[in-house]
């Protein structure tokens, strides 16, 4: 998934030229809050993030406590997405599972950046025979399903939890952020101001730490929120075929695959964090959408 | 041009055995004992006869070397699970199920994806356009195994007009295909939308309808042509997408392809067939890039500098 | 194309719809039809299998799908009756004489090439289920006969001598003999295992691996194996020149094999399948598919249970707090929802001896205020423990429960889930330390109380729970060689006592005894059977106009 979103549309941006950064940031903040659709997307995230953050916090509702008797309730005012069955507040359980869907979707994201900056700033910078040897193995490797990787490396490891699912989701699939950022950095390397830079002495690290990583900030900022909506998918495959994170702990995925068996007769269960995952995707990829044409605005759709 | 083919196929050598040799490291990483299928504790003959049949009992360097010697002739070894069958076998009958669920998903995308984007991209800002748009945003954001869930609830369960499940008529293939196919159409969609919109500012266009060329030729002739280009190219990261999603929708819809049996290959330990998969599937997502890139660059002669 | 865009507009519109109904739709409503006894006019069952055979030789296979299926197209020794005792099958009769059985065959035993089912065929096939080449993981089934276990362990070199010396021997092509390494007296039931069956010689000579594959099987049962799809389908027909084939109502049996239990339903209710193989039904949907009429259960022979490594819990009076708080009836009613039984003990209620080895030990409701006297009476209480289960459909469920349950004892108990390859080996034995309580079940192999109490003895490889003791294993081996059926349920019953009776060592609690849950059409409800071994015999079902 998050390969196919960004194949296509990092492809402006990755032939780019750099992004000057003057004014950059407030210049696309200007463009950012014209486009509409991306705003609310935005806002939308925002309540997303405020609501998983604040609502177990102020909920009369302990999310594990085991109650039988109030079991497979449907939406109501105290319970406003109703009770899975053991009698559980879905409304505070889902706000949890948003923290824990989340949080391994930036967690991962981050991940993905980390290991695909260093990658392809090494490649990139270095350049010459290593560049070649690195991006064959990545023309290679492009678009490799990360699916299989993941269930093998959440096999390896054995117990699912947060940091595993980050592991898992981040190991096979940094490949397109590499190739991404090396373009930034082979672009950026030709301008003036660093062959001035090299010129006048300075240090490589210098140079690649005070010119060129600061000035792919950009593309990697939309990078995050083209590869959230993957990764965020992705941890919800991986609960949904069983390997999720323990109970009584759930991310949005691990509830929705507990609401499918009872889909027949409790829907909201199966329904509720499905759709709290398609909202969250659907805000990311605005959000992207929004920050692409804001950064980069030579790309931006007619 | 022949010279960029040949460095590309060269390539491709290396990294098929660093996939072979980084899965079956992680395969050897993996706890637990292919032969202890239930709680019943396995005796030890019973233990070492397995091994033993199975060559588990030699190390590991020889097992790797044996391995590779397989995939090179094409021998992906036995199961240790289905005993009945080799992985040969596996791939030989479950694959090409598997083959056509992907095939068929890529037709409606095609099918439905691409005019939806040269429609939108004809008349922007419509009503059509919206709606195309908006249908391939949900496309992407709703997790494919809700949209699985609510088709065969009702298209099947509540109204009967087709199978639930399974891979034998046409009728049974209509849902996973479609729920499979809607992220490849919400792509398309939007990835045809932009190409198009993109090629009718391109001056040649301006040109042609200086000239006073009719409108449909002009898209028909020149914009359309262009504007597929990018899904040729797109062919390739779908299908990793595509893979992907077999996992759960063969799950969901059980289609006897190998994305399902590869979940419960890896929780029941039968490493040759997971190896086999895995470096199967990997092989194709490499070759599938090569031919994509070639393609690319017959297609589209600008690229060929561009790419050392 | 341009027609197809209203399509794809409507299935936007399908889904956001969708989307919406399927938050106030109910399920669906099955008409209930009378029950009718005409036998209809097609006899062809269509039903679901639960998972692919991974083998369909008798040998290698383990599992119980490969088992019905096996136990469906080939003629067991004897099979099982109600009771669980074992009634004749292609054995017409046996004789015991302390170590040694003999089985005297029928003399119209055939296999579908024509040849004759003789005893040589099962002397061949239950020396090659043992012959280390093959290595079968289910060798140890036939490890209570003489020198099995040894020719099963031998070298290569040694293996010819060893074979010579299984007790198993072919008197003639009618007579069987076998000797035994004691008196064992369930030997007769458990030949009705599929492991106890007959191969041909020849055709698995000829083919190799490849002799299960339907163009080349054969085999000796009510039913023939006419196609088999892997992972899609298998396909049953009636083999009209079986010995009893005048008596099996179905011509044909279409399966599909269908492995997630949500789609299993969900193709039930379509009506596309007319039966379950009893494979299970997703709990979280029970409540509702027991108002079906076409719910059917069945007592089995298992038993659900938590251990406790004695290790980390070392103290008999926690453990005892711990198995007293679990409300095993809540359990059941909200959590596994299947109908089961509160398990009382560790033997499960149906077995033959139940009622001389139980004594209702564990408290079907939790009796909190035992338990916590219980509880205060423990010197170094481990209030922090874990406990670990196995990711599949359900557990997770009941480990959610218990938590909860224990809470009220003041124990933290921190749930934790493995899958399941690697569950097994964390549990050891000897078990890994970070375990303090872990789930497992047991379902029966043959219908003596042995096959769940030698569990507990200290060399047991099923043995999860450091439990140890001399005495245990004495009263076990003191059985084992107690022919007697109503001195031996004695002997159960001091063991039973000793692991979970009032001054018993609780190494285990166990929460429930299984049931198997099913759906059939009620066309089928009279005759499809599911025995307490999870068996069901298909030449006696009869497909009813309804």
């Amino acid at each position: 998934m998050s390969a196919v979103q960004i194949a296509g549309r990092i492809a402006g941006v990755d032939a780019g030229a750099p992004i000057r950064q003057s004014s950059l940031w407030q210049d696309a903040w200007r463009r950012y809050v014209r486009n509409r659709g991306a705003v609310a997307a935005g806002a939308v995230f925002l309540v997303i993030l405020a609501w998983c953050l604040v609502a177990p916090l102020v909920s009369p509702h302990d999310p594990n406590e085991v109650d039988f008797t109030n079991a497979y309730q449907g939406p109501s005012w105290s319970h406003p997405f109703g009770t899975d069955q053991f009698g559980r507040d879905l409304f505070t359980r889902a706000a949890l599972g948003g923290r824990i869907s989340i949080g391994i979707g930036f967690g991962a994201t981050l991940a993905i950046l980390g290991i695909g900056v260093v990658y392809g700033s090494v490649s990139g910078f270095v350049g010459g025979k290593l560049d070649n040897g690195l991006m064959r193995f990545l023309d290679a490797l492009y678009g490799l399903p990360y699916l299989p990787f993941a269930i093998l490396a959440l096999a390896i490891i054995g117990t699912v939890n947060f940091w595993t699912m980050v592991v898992a989701l981040s190991i096979a699939s940094w490949f397109i952020t590499a190739r991404v950022v090396r373009g930034q950095i082979i672009t950026l390397k030709e301008n003036d101001y660093v062959r001035a830079a090299k010129a006048v002495g300075v240090r490589w690290y210098a140079v690649l730490g005070r010119h060129l990583l600061p000035n792919t900030l950009g593309v990697l900022v939309i990078t995050i929120f083209l590869e959230l909506p993957g990764v965020i998918l992705g941890e919800a495959f991986l609960s949904f075929l069983g390997l999720g994170i323990n109970p009584p702990d759930a991310s949005w995925g691990s509830m929705a695959q507990d609401g499918r068996d009872a889909y027949r007769a409790h829907p909201h269960i199966i329904i509720i964090p499905s759709l709290a995952i398609a909202t969250l995707v659907l805000c990311a990829n605005f959000i992207a959408d929004g920050l692409r044409d804001a950064l980069d605005p030579r790309t931006k759709e007619t | 041009m022949a010279a960029y083919i040949i460095r590309r196929l060269v390539w491709t050598v290396p990294v098929v055995l660093l996939v072979i040799f980084m899965t079956f490291m992680l395969m050897k990483q993996i706890e637990g004992n292919p032969f202890r299928k239930s709680e019943r504790a396995v005796p030890a003959a019973v233990q070492m006869n397995l091994e033993r049949k199975f060559s588990l009992d030699r190390p590991w360097y020889v097992q790797y070397a044996n391995y590779v010697k397989g995939v090179a002739t094409g021998d992906l070894g036995p199961s240790l699970v289905l005993r009945d069958r080799t992985v040969n076998d596996v791939v030989a009958e479950q694959f090409p199920r598997s083959i056509e669920l992907g095939l068929l998903a890529f037709g409606w995308a095609v099918l439905l994806g691409v005019p939806a984007g040269v429609l939108a991209a004809l008349k922007p800002n419509s009503r059509f356009d919206y709606g195309a748009m908006l249908f391939s945003n949900v496309g992407f954001a709703l997790p494919n195994f809700l949209v699985a869930t609510l088709l065969i609830y009702f298209v099947s369960v509540k109204w009967g007009l087709l199978p639930t499940s399974g891979w034998t008529t046409w009728q049974h293939k209509i849902l996973p295909s479609f729920t499979l196919g809607l992220v490849p159409m919400a792509y398309f969609a939007r990835l045809v939308r932009g190409t198009m919109l993109e090629t009718l500012q391109q001056d040649y266009v301006r040109t042609a309808r200086a000239k006073g060329l009719r409108r449909r030729r002009i898209v028909t002739v020149h914009v359309l042509r262009n504007s597929l280009i990018p899904v040729v190219t797109a062919a390739a990261p779908l299908l990793g997408y595509i893979i992907t999603g077999s996992f759960i929708v063969e799950n969901i819809f059980a289609v006897p392809g190998i994305g399902r049996y590869y979940v419960t290959a890896v929780s029941a330990r039968d490493y040759s067939v997971v190896m086999g998969l895995t470096v199967l599937l990997s092989i194709i997502v490499i070759v599938a890039n090569l031919v994509v890139d070639i393609l690319y660059t017959v297609l589209d002669p600008r690229t060929r500098e561009a790419r050392t | 194309m341009r027609l197809r865009i209203p399509v794809l507009l409507a299935a936007a519109a399908v889904v956001a719809v969708a989307m919406v109904a399927a938050g106030c739709g109910g399920g669906g409503e099955q008409e209930r039809a009378g029950s009718g006894g005409q036998k209809a006019a097609s006899q062809v069952l269509k039903m679901a299998w639960g998972a692919e055979p991974p083998s369909l030789d008798p040998g290698l296979a383990t599992d119980t799908t490969s088992s019905n299926v096996l136990l469906n197209m080939m003629d067991p020794l004897v099979r099982l009756g109600p009771d669980l005792q074992p009634v004749p099958a292609l054995a017409e009769s046996w004789d015991v004489d302390g170590k040694v059985v003999t089985f005297h065959l029928r003399d119209d035993g055939r296999w579908t090439n024509g040849d004759p089912v003789t005893a040589h065929d099962f002397e061949y096939s239950w020396k090659r289920t043992l012959d280390p080449k093959l290595a079968a993981d289910y060798a140890y089934q036939l490890y209570g006969i003489v020198g099995a276990e040894a020719y099963n362990n031998a070298k290569p070199a040694q293996a010819a001598a060893l074979r010579d010396k299984v007790g198993v021997k072919a008197l003639d092509d009618r007579t069987l003999r076998v000797t035994l390494t004691s008196a064992q007296p369930w030997f007769v039931q458990q030949a009705a295992h599929h492991s106890f069956l007959a191969v041909h010689e020849p055709t698995v000579e000829r083919y190799g691996a490849k002799w299960t594959e339907p163009q080349n099987i054969v085999t000796n049962g009510p039913f023939k194996l006419a196609g088999w799809k892997h992972d899609a389908s298998i396909t049953l027909v009636k083999n009209a020149d079986w010995r009893n084939a005048d008596r099996v109502a179905l011509d044909r049996v279409e399966g599909r094999i269908i492995v997630d239990g949500t789609t299993r339903v969900q193709a039930f209710e379509a009506g596309e399948v007319d039966a379950l193989d009893g494979g299970g039904l997703p709990p979280a949907d029970m409540p509702r598919l027991k108002q079906l009429p076409e719910y059917e259960k069945y007592p089995a022979l298992g038993t659900y249970y938590y251990g406790f490594n004695l290790k980390n819990i070392p103290d008999l009076n926690q453990r005892r707090a711990m198995a007293f708080a679990i409300d095993r009836q809540s359990i059941i009613d909200n959590v596994a929802q299947a109908d089961q039984i509160p398990a009382t003990g560790m033997v499960p209620k149906g077995m033959p001896g139940f009622e001389t080895i139980q004594q209702d030990f564990l408290p079907s409701r939790a009796d909190l205020d035992r338990a916590k006297q219980f509880m205060a009476r423990v010197d170094d209480p481990k209030r922090k423990i874990t406990l670990f289960y196995n990711d599949s459909p359900g557990h997770k469920e009941i480990a959610v429960a218990v938590q909860a349950m224990w809470k009220e004892l003041g124990i933290d108990a921190t749930i934790k889930a493995q899958e399941f390859a690697q569950y097994l080996e964390f549990l050891g034995p000897p078990p890994n330390d970070a375990v303090y309580v872990y789930r497992l079940g047991w379902i029966a192999d043959y219908g003596d109380p042995m096959n769940f109490l030698e569990l507990w003895t200290s060399k047991s490889g099923n043995n999860n729970s450091r439990f140890a003791d001399p005495a245990y294993d004495r009263l076990i081996e003191q059985a084992r060689n107690t022919p007697n059926d109503e001195q031996r349920y004695e002997i159960y019953r001091q063991a039973e006592a000793m692991l979970t009776g009032p001054h018993g060592r609780l190494p285990i609690a166990p929460i429930y005894w299984y049931t198997y849950t099913n759906l059939e059409r009620e066309s089928v409800q009279d005759t499809f059977e599911i025995n307490p071994l999870d068996q069901f015999d298909l030449s006696k079902v009869v497909l009813k106009e309804t």
